[in-house]
């Protein structure tokens, strides 16, 4: 076999089949590069549809499902069904804690009333909690401010040693080794806001305040934020939506202005940790409506701590979902358990749930869950009680209950993303023509400079189908080198996305002046090729300085522009951009690349077969 | 002295050059034998190459005109790739320009052959390659390219590897044509060794010189074979 040894040869000795090479990789990089992020928002939003809201999802806005207790004992009877729980959702305005003084900010929010225990069964709502331990600033604010509360219980029990050591501790080291008398001294001149001062200079380092105001008072201090003494509470109250006790609120991580995302992914607390929403209330105001449309009833409010926040990674409802224990919003929507009066009779009416949200067994799909539900809603409705004044709605009527997967439920949102992934890989595809294309011209003029070279193979006995077997393997030579340069550029991308993102939104003030410098020494260089009177190398440096300056210059316009946000969160539902490889994908895509370069080939590889060996070996 | 090896009967050889038809050879006819050393003088465009490339099964004679036998066999029933097997193992091609590629190296350029399909196989062919560029004293040049040899280098390198399938018959054609005196001196000396091995030899020159080297000698004028 003579063909590998040529073909190798081939590619080694020149530059323009590495062209060819390159440009595989490129088309094979840039179609796995953005099928790779379309995929991956494809799967974080059906992820996220499974973690926010399960499987299926039993849907009766308004007046809600009562009973519901006795469906979800029926539902979780069934072995396909892992775990359901009811929601009551509903919209309305959260009052929030900000800015300072009586002019508060209002927001809209999506309320949703959840039962936590079997609400993080169902979704992952206990993982996506964000806060797992007071922030250490705001820890520090919040210890000053009770200080301030608690001041003259604290400085009053202070003794004669205690201020000693209070006061050399926030001496800064001034009165180390001083005289007792002299502290003493010290001490007698000391007004009460002096103590209180020197209290609230040490709130940032826990440790030397509690051996200042000793174990006794430093318990007093914390008996209304037992959050800074034990980190686990701050999960635990988002677990179970109380605070201290008392029913309580967790809001998306982006309902809170007091939240800035920083570049690196982290959050940051407005106010140096002042604005952390879990240390303060808020009202929560919702218009109960009825299903005719009309108010059922005065506006309700509510005042609720915040517990914490969550972060489900979907900016639509980080920005807009608060969670609020069931109860509550039964109350907000007038959903609870109450008096009303049926044929003349006043009957209890079972409290209701808007929702019921449903996650399948291990295996299940969400299809065939969906009939499970389904049916069991049948069971429900047919088993009720005789004797209950309020009968399920039926959900055949048309105007029941509807059951939905999840990714039904958001057709409307999952549909175009997936249209749009399909409409990105037809029209990259195109790139394969391109590819295609500059592999038949660039192996068109290897076959010209190479008539010679055929002419002799032929002289030696090479046959026609050996000819053209050169130029294939040529072809899958460069189509393989190239899908796998192409894979590895394309995990390379993929997997560094959000570095790429993050220098393209604000590129670091090196890179452009490495390119200007970079400009310089090109434009040195063709300046000193045109004394050669070569053209290409001017040519070559020229274009070199423009592209490398361009690009330095677009650069450090961009920093002066403050950057430019790629992948706003607000666009795109999620706060981070996918960074994994669609590894199927890629390989269809690998694969789509060789052949292409090898149907590619056998055009000028015919050629070469029927170049007349005698007109060859005369080429000269 | 022994059976032909080579027949030619009244080869025709025309070009189509756009609208004009160049008869090249008209109505050739000779025979040769195995082992035989032959010269083919003639001057430029005397068809003296053209009959060379038709005795190497290269190109094929105008259809129902003239026909070429090896050992009694005729070309004109050889399918392609039979033909491609005749060049591969019967013949063995020498030319002007030494026609090396230019990307092999000595060693892969003089084992090519080998290497065909009905060559004598990779292994064997770097066993002869070595065992022939060795004799043809190039044993220090074997990973160069052509480029970086001389002429002479060059043709004995091209020598090498028209015999590396040990073909019957070698075809040179001008093999001297582009060296100084001496060089081509050394070329014929190689040819004329490997004859003295008993292979036929065809070569076709322009200089009476070098002809008087072959055993015998055929001038060709015309398109026509005539006896010196």
């Amino acid at each position: 076999m003579y063909q590998p040894l040529l073909t190798t040869r081939y590619l080694t000795s020149r530059m323009i089949p590495l062209l060819a090479v390159a440009a595989v990789a490129l088309c094979v990089a840039l179609v796995i590069v953005v099928i790779s992020v379309m995929t991956g928002f494809l799967d974080m939003v059906r992820n996220s549809g499974r973690t926010l809201m399960g499987d299926v999802v039993v849907d009766y806005p308004l007046h809600g499902i009562p009973d519901y207790e006795r469906l979800i004992a029926l539902m979780t009877a069934k072995p396909e069904i892992d775990a359901a729980t009811p929601v009551v959702d509903t919209w309305g305005l959260l009052r929030m804690p900000y800015p300072a003084g009586d002019a508060k900010e209002s927001t809209q929010v999506q309320i949703w009333g959840i039962d936590p225990v079997s609400f993080s069964q169902v979704t992952g709502f206990d993982e996506s909690l964000q806060w797992e331990a007071v922030p250490p600033g705001t820890a520090s604010g919040m210890r000053t401010q009770a200080i301030d509360r608690h001041a003259e219980e604290l400085i009053l029990a202070l003794d004669q040693e205690s201020k000693q050591r209070l006061l050399t501790m926030t001496d800064d080291g001034a009165l180390e080794g001083a005289d007792t008398q002299v502290i003493d001294k010290l001490i007698d001149g000391q007004q009460f806001q002096d103590w209180r001062a020197r209290l609230q200079s040490l709130s940032s380092t826990p440790e030397l305040l509690r051996e200042a105001i000793g174990e006794e008072r430093w318990a007093v201090l914390h008996s209304d934020l037992p959050r800074l003494l034990d980190d686990r509470l701050v999960l635990e109250e988002g677990r179970t939506l109380l605070r201290n006790g008392e029913p309580a609120m967790v809001s998306g991580l982006h309902v809170s202005r007091g939240n800035r995302r920083t570049r690196q992914g982290t959050y940051e607390i407005e106010g140096n940790g002042y604005w952390w929403m879990p240390r303060f209330d808020a009202i929560l105001t919702t218009i109960p409506i009825t299903s005719r449309g009309g108010l059922n009833d005065e506006p309700q409010s509510i005042r609720l701590p915040f517990a914490n926040e969550f972060a489900s990674g979907v900016f639509l409802i980080d920005k807009t979902r608060v969670m609020v224990p069931l109860e509550s919003a039964q109350k907000l929507t007038e959903l609870q358990s109450r008096k009303g009066r049926l044929n003349g009779e006043i009957v209890e009416r079972p409290a209701r749930a808007t929702k019921i949200l449903v996650r399948a067994s291990e295996g299940v799909t969400p299809y065939e869950l969906k009939v499970v539900v389904r049916d069991t809603y049948a069971e429900f409705e047919q088993t009720h009680s005789p004797d209950a004044h309020w009968a399920p709605p039926a959900m055949r009527s048309g105007s029941g209950p509807e059951v939905r997967t999840w990714e039904e439920q958001n057709a409307d949102f999952i549909g175009p993303v997936e249209k749009e992934r399909e409409l990105m890989r037809t029209l990259f595809s195109i790139i394969y023509l391109v590819c295609g294309a500059l592999i038949v011209a660039i192996f068109w003029a290897i076959v010209y400079e190479k008539t010679r070279d055929i002419g002799i193979l032929r002289s030696v006995g090479a046959s026609r189908s050996g000819i053209v077997m050169i130029f294939l393997l040529y072809g899958l030579f460069v189509g393989v080198l190239g899908a796998l340069a192409g894979i590895g550029l394309g995990w390379l991308v993929t997997s560094n996305m959000e570095t790429i993102h993050e220098s393209l939104s604000m590129p670091p003030m090196w890179l452009g002046v490495a390119l200007l410098i970079l400009a310089a020494i090109f434009a040195i260089m063709t300046f000193r090729a045109s004394r050669t009177g070569r053209l290409l190398p001017v040519l070559l440096g020229s274009l070199g300085t423009l592209t490398v300056g361009g690009l330095g210059i677009a650069e450090l316009l961009v920093r002066q522009a403050g950057g430019i946000v790629l992948w706003d969160p607000s666009v795109y539902y999620f706060t981070e951009v996918p960074n994994t490889v669609d590894w199927p994908s890629a390989l269809i895509t690998a694969g789509g690349a060789v052949l292409c370069s090898v149907l590619a080939a056998a055009i000028p590889a015919a050629k070469a077969a029927d170049i007349d060996p005698i007109g060859a070996l005369r080429y000269e | 002295m022994s059976s032909p090896i080579l027949e030619a009967r009244e080869l025709h050889k025309t070009y189509h050059l756009g609208q004009v038809d160049v008869p090249v050879l008209a109505g050739c006819s000779f025979t040769i034998n195995a082992g035989e050393f032959v010269a083919v003088l003639g001057s430029s465009g005397s068809g003296k190459s053209t009959l060379l490339h038709l005795l190497g099964g290269l190109d094929r004679p105008d259809p129902d005109s003239g026909d070429i036998l090896h050992n009694g066999e005729s070309l004109s029933t050889y399918t392609a790739s039979r033909l491609d097997r005749y060049r591969a193992e019967t013949v063995g091609f020498v030319f002007q320009f030494y026609h090396l590629l230019p990307e092999l190296n000595v060693m892969e350029n003089a084992m090519l052959p080998g290497l065909v399909p009905s060559g004598i196989g990779s292994q064997a062919a770097r066993v002869r390659a070595e065992l022939l560029l060795n004799q043809f004293g190039l044993a220090h040049r074997l990973e160069h390219r052509p480029r970086e040899l001389s002429g002479g280098e060059r043709q004995r390198t091209a020598i090498a590897r028209a015999l590396v399938n040990d073909p019957p018959i070698l075809l040179a054609d001008e093999p001297t044509g582009n060296l100084d005196e001496k060089t081509g001196g050394e070329i014929l000396d190689l040819l004329t060794a490997s004859h003295e091995q008993g292979r036929t030899i065809i070569m076709v020159t322009h200089d009476e010189t070098i002809a008087e080297r072959a055993d015998r000698c055929v001038r060709i004028s015309d398109g026509v074979l005539l006896p010196r």
